[in-house]
């Protein structure tokens, strides 16, 4: 699993790809600091690449976006698959973030 | 330094007043930071709050006016002024009282203008304080006299200032200046605008009003009075009535709950006619078991082990909306609703009516 962290646009393009399982989600946690110092901007996650998302996965997405909503900022996702849509939608998380 | 053509009397007071002048914003400050703080305080809004030191070319204006009615700078009562605009009729009166109670005010010099008209005239409104700074709430020995200046604090609504504010920018000072076809067309507004100032604190009251009825009716369990709107269903929020379906839900896996809004669900609730909270608890017990049969299916199967607090609310739509007979559409609806219109809303429903039609509710 890569977090490949990008500044674009004055925001940030983050291309996550992978399995977000429970270990790649504790190695990330180090990894997304910069997201985090950087949470009053626009964040794009593009998950085109991104095969599966685990709870800790689940936990890790929604650091970012509690961070964002503190500081000002937004997160976007974007071409999640099918089964990581299912995912946001049968936890009841879909709708806190801007999905496309 | 500009001549304004004043008489030696009012070239001595217009010279005391740039000697006093850091006098002058010292004492704005520690005024304006007060009552910003106690205004704070009692958690009154305020539309706004400005306060100004008269500029040295209007003070030489009135001074050229009417400079022999003072014989020294301390006679004039608005070089530092304060003005506080509020919303409410009533919040006017309750910045008077909390500035009765910091400041000493100079009632002979004070004036309450809403007082002042006859019953048949209408004009300009607001209600003006002389005050004085005590010293037990600021005193500097090095400037003793900054408690013995004297301010004009101005408190009116924010209608109240609109008129008088529209009456100054057409350039009369006062309503004897204005011309008499002029008058009665301001005169007319400032009627009209004291209605509208008086309509707006009914409202409220009644609001208010109804807000504290529909609690009580809701703590009271009489859900089949109590209409469904954004104050009840957050009332009715309190008693926490998905708890029950979400904690059941999330033993499947054993998952966390995450706090989560669920007024968003407002919309959906209305857009499936539940009309009073009865509706909505009928609504929950009738399709209950259904919605964590669904919940089963989805998580059953995973490992998943945290949920949003959405989640019970979210699955009884969805169940409700299919035995309706809404199909995509309805769940399409729903998804448009709580997450915002998006295409992707199309590929939910798609998803979720696969996995409902594994369920026995869909299948009878």
């Amino acid at each position: 699993m890569t977090f490949d962290i990008k500044e674009q646009n004055g925001g940030m393009a983050v291309t996550v790809s992978g399995r977000l399982d429970t270990p790649a989600a504790v190695k990330a946690q180090q990894e997304i600091a910069p997201i985090l110092e950087n949470a009053d901007k626009e964040i794009v996650l593009d998950c085109t690449d991104l095969e599966y998302i685990s709870s800790s996965g689940l936990r890790l997405f929604l650091t970012i976006r509690k961070e964002a909503a503190s500081k000002g900022g937004k997160v976007i996702i974007e071409h999640i698959n099918d089964e990581i849509k299912k995912v946001f939608m049968m936890t009841g998380f879909y709708n806190l973030f801007e999905i496309r | 330094m500009e001549n304004y053509g004043l008489d030696l009397h009012g070239e001595m007071l217009l010279e005391e007043f740039r000697a006093k002048l850091p006098l002058y914003e010292k004492l704005q400050q520690v005024v304006s930071n007060l009552l910003t703080n106690r205004i704070k305080d009692i958690g009154l809004e305020l539309n706004s709050m400005e306060s100004r030191i008269k500029a040295e070319k209007s003070l030489a204006g009135k001074l050229h006016r009417k400079g022999q009615k003072y014989s020294s700078l301390s006679d004039i009562t608005d070089i530092f002024g304060i003005r506080i605009i509020t919303f409410y009729n009533e919040d006017v009166d309750r910045i008077a009282s909390l500035a009765e109670t910091i400041f000493d005010i100079d009632w002979p010099n004070s004036v309450d203008k809403r007082k002042q008209h006859k019953f048949d005239s209408f004009g300009y409104n607001s209600l003006h304080y002389i005050c004085t700074l005590p010293k037990h709430l600021y005193y500097d020995p090095s400037v003793p006299e900054i408690n013995e200046i004297r301010f004009e604090l101005q408190m009116r609504t924010a209608l109240q200032h609109v008129w008088s504010a529209i009456q100054h920018d057409i350039g009369y000072k006062s309503e004897i200046e204005t011309p008499i076809e002029y008058h009665r067309s301001l005169s007319r507004l400032a009627g009209l605008l004291e209605l509208a100032d008086n309509e707006f604190s009914r409202i409220r009251t009644a609001i208010t009003d109804y807000r504290r009825r529909a609690q009580k009716l809701v703590m009271s369990g009489k859900f089949d009075k109590v209409e469904l709107d954004g104050d009840t269903f957050r009332s009715y929020l309190q008693m926490r009535p998905f708890d029950k379906l979400n904690q059941k839900i999330a033993a499947i896996t054993q998952a966390e709950l995450q706090n989560a809004e669920l007024m968003t669900y407002l919309p959906v609730l209305k857009m499936m006619k539940l009309d009073t909270l009865a509706d909505v608890e009928r609504f929950i017990h009738d399709n209950f078991d259904d919605a964590y049969q669904l919940a089963l299916y989805q998580l059953g199967s995973t490992d998943i082990d945290i949920l949003s607090e959405t989640v019970g609310l979210q699955n009884l739509c969805i169940v409700y909306l299919l035995k309706m007979g809404s199909g995509k559409a309805g769940l399409i609806h729903l998804f448009n609703t709580i997450n915002g219109k998006r295409e992707q809303n199309a590929v939910l429903a798609d998803l979720v009516l696969e996995q409902a039609s594994h369920l026995s509710f869909m299948n009878k």
